[in-house]
């Protein structure tokens, strides 16, 4: 069912709908969510519409996924009023449903993450845990292989946000050096 | 549905969908809009209570009840009470807007027409 929502859905929607945008627990692996937080955007109509707009896609997204669906309708200026608590989560970490791709990325952004971390006052077996961890042993895949995640430099390792839990998790097993950074680069 | 039979049912709940409906008119009226949806959202499950009592001569027992039974039988009240019952839930923490009241207010209005009744 997650692997599902990692495609572009076919889906029967109005002109007047600008992206159709997962986000929420439900786009970070790792988790298991209760249910699956959906933002349509629209172009400027009127609330009634966009609501309307909203349930029939809802219908259709119900017979992709298992668990409820939370729809929430937007347009540009509701999306980015300061009042809207998901703003964060539907711009830096949303997938578009349509494109399968992220939503920033429509607005020429990537999100990604990066973790800095710093292993000098771990013990030494603790620092060979921690490289085994991202970079694998004895053929089997660390976590950045695995994940497409890359090294940007000593200490600095860049992800994918959906892979925002995995690697905490994983670190916080051996660490609690680390430190979460959330950026947009350019395309 | 025989209204001497409801055990008072019908006029309760019409009575409640009227009290919440003119509640949030009022609070409508002096721009406390969050007020003015949770009141109007009231009056539309309090009418879709009516909705069902009329058709099939009994009331949900809850909500999970009442998504139930609108869902399988009657998809035009289910509908309406799908699109709104999340900005209910949300209204302790989101400002709500003039129009997004006034749509929740023409839901109301169009249940009771559908029940019969003069909010």
């Amino acid at each position: 069912m997650q692997k599902k929502s990692q495609e572009k859905l076919e889906l029967n929607y109005s002109d007047d709908v600008i992206d159709i945008v997962k986000f929420g627990s439900s786009v970070l692996e790792g988790n298991i969510p209760n249910d699956i937080d959906i933002a349509v955007i629209f172009k400027k109509i009127t609330l009634k519409q966009q609501l309307e707009e909203s349930q029939k896609i809802k219908k259709q997204l119900e017979l992709f996924f298992d668990k409820p669906i939370h729809i929430k309708s937007y347009d540009l200026y509701s999306l980015f009023d300061k009042g809207n608590f998901a703003r964060e989560s539907i711009l830096f970490y949303g997938k578009s449903l349509l494109s399968g791709n992220y939503f920033s990325e429509s607005m020429g952004l990537i999100s990604r993450v990066h973790i800095f971390y710093s292993l000098t006052k771990l013990k030494k077996k603790d620092k060979v845990r921690f490289n085994y961890l991202l970079n694998g042993k004895k053929g089997k895949y660390g976590l950045l292989r695995e994940n497409q995640g890359r090294l940007l430099s000593p200490g600095l390792i860049e992800i994918l946000p959906e892979h925002e839990k995995i690697f905490s998790d994983a670190m916080k097993e051996i660490t609690s050096n680390f430190e979460i950074k959330k950026v947009f680069l350019s395309k | 549905m025989d209204k001497e039979n409801n055990n008072g049912k019908f006029e309760i709940l019409s009575k409640t969908a009227r009290e919440y409906y003119r509640s949030a008119i009022d609070e409508f009226g002096k721009e406390r809009y969050n007020s003015a949806v949770v009141l109007f959202f009231k009056s539309v499950v309090a009418l879709a209570d009516l909705y069902v009592l009329k058709n099939i001569g009994e009331t949900p027992s809850s909500h999970n009840d009442r998504f139930k039974i609108t869902r399988e039988k009657f998809p035009e009240v289910y509908n309406i009470l799908d699109k709104d019952f999340p900005f209910y839930q949300d209204s302790y923490n989101i400002l709500m807007s003039k129009e997004l009241a006034e749509v929740i207010r023409e839901d109301a209005e169009e249940i009771a027409g559908k029940v019969g009744i003069k909010l």
